[in-house]
């Protein structure tokens, strides 16, 4: 016997259905199936015609059965949607960052050339972007299917605060006086000295470097002092912002590569006291190049993120 | 029609499939013959979304059921238990007032809202 195009429906629908549903609703659904050809026979239609058209009628099995079961057809329903995008959100700013961060140090400390540097530390962020996506997006669709309830509800304390921009005068202030400070820091170290040996100072820094130092940080003030008088941030006062950043960090990482950051006898006089080898000064140097690289970038989206807020 | 009167006309009739459904089965009946019964009285709605309607109305206690093996074809028999019976004069009473707002809103059409009626 040839299975019909109604048992191969049947078969469809109730594959998916719990052993208990699948007796009854076969059944159920064999009637009223079987009812449906008729009623159209009686009024003169052929039968396989007939067939067809009920089986078109009641659609897609896996549509149907998901009806019978209660099942949802979405992945991630309005109860969880808004929690899930919050949550992938929050983990993709977070995440991708730290991955190639920290892909790239242990890359650049473990002494890879640069091309697997780049290549490893892109990788690992695009796989982080997956992993991030896929086990949160899994999870939230388990919850759409489990019912569970997280507990979570929306109240207005939940409302965004606006968000200062530090363009204040107390901002001023304080962002002046640390430049101060690093002007003043810079200057002692290279008359004073931070550091002496038999009663002789000794810079830390290149000696030939700190005219080139304070005027970053001149430049520096002059823009902090541009923000204060404009009151508010630009696409241009941002633009100056990450021209700086750059600026800084281009000149700290390419004297760092070079060895021309620090004043050679200060780092011979550290070595002979600290008694440390070349591959810890080079672990140091790379630390702090990461250190100085992150702080420049985080300024530079801060600066844009900034000038985003104040132009609503 | 256009698209648009469609979809709200949609959301208009979802729920009222229920409330037929549960009065229609004070008299027991089966699937298809409900269907035709429904199409008869003017309820438009598709078989796809009537089968599983009523099996979750079982499921919540609003419907029981018998198969009947009297005839050629054994079927399956709805009725419309006491919860659902309760459930249907809740919808009805609330479908009456609903009815009764909207024939307020036409009966008067004041070019601005008054506040006569409070």
């Amino acid at each position: 016997m040839t299975t019909t195009l109604t048992q191969r429906y049947i078969a469809a629908t109730v594959k998916s259905l719990s052993p208990a549903a699948q007796v009854d609703v076969r059944a159920e659904l064999e009637a009223s199936i079987a009812d449906a050809i008729e009623g159209r026979v009686e009024q003169g239609e052929k039968r396989e015609d007939a067939e067809r058209t009920v089986l078109t009628e009641l659609g897609d099995p896996t549509v149907l059965a998901a009806g019978y079961a209660d099942r949802p057809l979405h992945l991630i329903g309005p109860r969880y949607y808004v929690t899930w995008w919050r949550l992938v959100k929050l983990l993709l700013m977070i995440v991708p960052v730290c991955v190639v961060g920290g892909v790239a140090l242990g890359q650049t400390l473990s002494g890879a050339p640069i091309g697997t540097i780049i290549g490893q530390s892109i990788a690992a962020g695009l796989s982080s972007i997956v992993h991030v996506c896929f086990w949160v997006t899994l999870v939230f669709a388990v919850l759409e299917r489990t019912g569970a309830d997280m507990g979570l509800q929306w109240d207005v304390d939940q409302l965004p605060e606006p968000q200062p921009t530090g363009v204040g005068r107390a901002d001023l202030i304080a962002q002046l006086v640390l430049l101060g400070l690093a002007a003043g820091a810079v200057l002692w170290d290279q008359f004073r000295g931070f550091v002496r040996t038999d009663g002789e100072s000794l810079p830390l820094l290149s000696p030939e470097l700190w005219p080139y130092l304070i005027a970053l940080i001149g430049l520096e003030a002059v823009f902090v002092i541009v923000l204060y008088v404009r009151g508010r941030w630009s696409t241009a006062l941002a633009v100056v912002n990450t021209a700086l950043a750059v600026l800084f960090m281009s000149v700290v990482l390419t004297l760092l590569v070079r060895g021309q950051l620090f004043n050679p006898e200060f780092v011979e006089v550290f070595r002979a006291v600290s008694g440390v080898g070349q591959d810890t000064l080079r672990t140091l140097a790379v630390l702090l190049g990461f250190s100085v690289a992150g702080v420049s970038v985080w300024d530079i989206i801060d600066g844009w993120l900034k000038k985003h807020r104040d132009g609503r | 029609m256009d698209e648009g009167f469609e979809g709200h006309q949609q959301e208009l009739r979802r729920g009222t499939i229920v409330l037929a459904c549960l009065r229609l089965l004070r008299t027991a009946g089966y699937g298809y013959g409900l269907l035709q019964e429904l199409e008869r009285r003017g309820f438009t709605v598709d078989a796809n979304t009537l089968y599983p309607l009523l099996r979750r109305l079982e499921k919540q206690g609003f419907l029981t059921s018998e198969w009947n093996t009297d005839e050629t074809r054994p079927r399956k028999f709805y009725r419309t238990s006491p919860a659902g019976v309760r459930l249907a004069e809740m919808l009805t009473r609330e479908w009456l007032a609903l009815s009764d707002a909207i024939a307020s809103l036409t009966d008067d059409s004041p070019t601005t809202p008054t506040d006569e009626e409070r």
